[in-house]
């Protein structure tokens, strides 16, 4: 339900990352979701092809990859992956995570034509 | 060509959060971001909070609903500040929507800023304000399952409010289910039974909420 407002603050760094480059096109869109931002993929894309509408992002395909949880247990610091329904610790089995991994939303790659490679 | 780029795409919204963060801080500022489902009783409960700390206490609220301005209406009555922001089709507050709600208060005049989020379960959970706090509700009609269904939203929680106690015998709530579901998310929260309608279990709450502050003092 979220993803309109993900692909608003996606769109500006996409777009600087892509005309630094003088890039004419994006083609491809690399991003990595933390598994506690419960990204809907059809969502994302639906919300993209509206908002990348009419920018060189147009038409360039999303390619989603999810990162799972990672945490150190606030009570003996034990490094551990909980799940996103089960934080329990596997050392004192107290469910108290600080969480390290699994949040963000993370740009990873562009791929982009410049005008030199720019199919007629 | 390939562009590796590695940047937060959070990074806005977390960098307006950390701005909320210091402003609340410089002033003293207590604030708690209420979420839970849409009917758990958000309003309610801060209808019978902000009277029941007392008028030494000063109380101010950012109320985040899609529509309308009666949750404003309602908690005009006993805040002394309250400003309601409309999201339109906007499923959670945003940390610049709570920027521009600071703005229309004079936060040298706020003890405690609740933040009223939109009725959501799932996309409030992935938003940070710049809150201090994050309190989570839980009203016994909602059933037994929803810890187990929604754990982002409670994972988080500092404490967790089940509330509409009054109505759980007639529902037959099982609410063992639901602190056993609560253990397996989140050990670290304080748990709250009580009913703002009867004022079953608020002193507990008022309690909680007092002890916060001076905890929060010289953050």
């Amino acid at each position: 339900m979220h993803e309109l407002s993900i692909v608003n603050n996606l769109m500006p760094p996409l777009l600087r990352a892509a005309e630094e480059q003088g890039a004419v096109r994006i083609v491809e869109v690399e991003l990595m979701c933390g598994v506690l931002q419960q990204v809907v993929p059809d969502a994302l894309e639906m919300a993209f092809e509206a908002v990348a509408h009419g920018t060189i992002a147009e038409g360039a395909q999303l390619r989603v990859e999810e990162e799972a949880l990672a945490g150190r247990c606030r009570n003996c610091k034990r490094e551990y992956a909980p799940s996103i329904d089960d934080y329990i610790c596997p050392n004192c089995g107290r469910a108290e995570p600080e969480l390290t991994a699994g949040r963000d939303i993370v740009l990873k790659s562009v791929v982009c034509e410049l005008p030199d490679e720019a199919v007629a | 060509m390939k562009i590796n780029v590695v940047e937060s795409v959070l990074k806005a919204n977390d960098a307006v959060a950390q701005t909320n963060r210091r402003r609340m801080d410089e002033t003293g500022i207590l604030t708690i971001n209420i979420m839970s489902a849409p009917g758990s009783g958000k309003t309610t409960l801060l209808e019978r909070t902000i009277p029941a700390l007392g008028t030494d206490t000063r109380c101010a609220v950012l109320v985040g609903d899609l529509q309308t301005t009666r949750d404003a209406e309602r908690l005009g009555g006993v805040a002394a500040q309250v400003t309601q922001i409309n999201t339109g089709k906007g499923c959670h507050l945003s940390a610049t929507q709570v920027a521009d709600g600071l703005d229309s208060l004079d936060l040298n005049k706020v003890d405690y800023l609740f933040i009223e989020n939109v009725g959501n379960m799932v996309c409030p959970a992935a938003v940070n304000l710049g809150e201090h706090l994050r309190v989570v509700l839980l009203s016994v009609p909602e059933g037994e399952d929803k810890v187990a269904k929604y754990p982002t939203l409670f994972q988080p929680a500092d404490a967790i409010l089940l509330t509409k106690i009054d109505l759980s015998t007639v529902l037959e709530h099982n609410k063992t289910k639901v602190y056993e579901d609560i253990s397996r998310v989140n050990s670290r929260a304080t748990l709250i039974e009580c009913s703002p309608r009867t004022g079953a279990g608020m002193q507990d709450w008022y309690d909680w909420l007092q002890r916060q502050r001076p905890e929060r003092a010289g953050d």
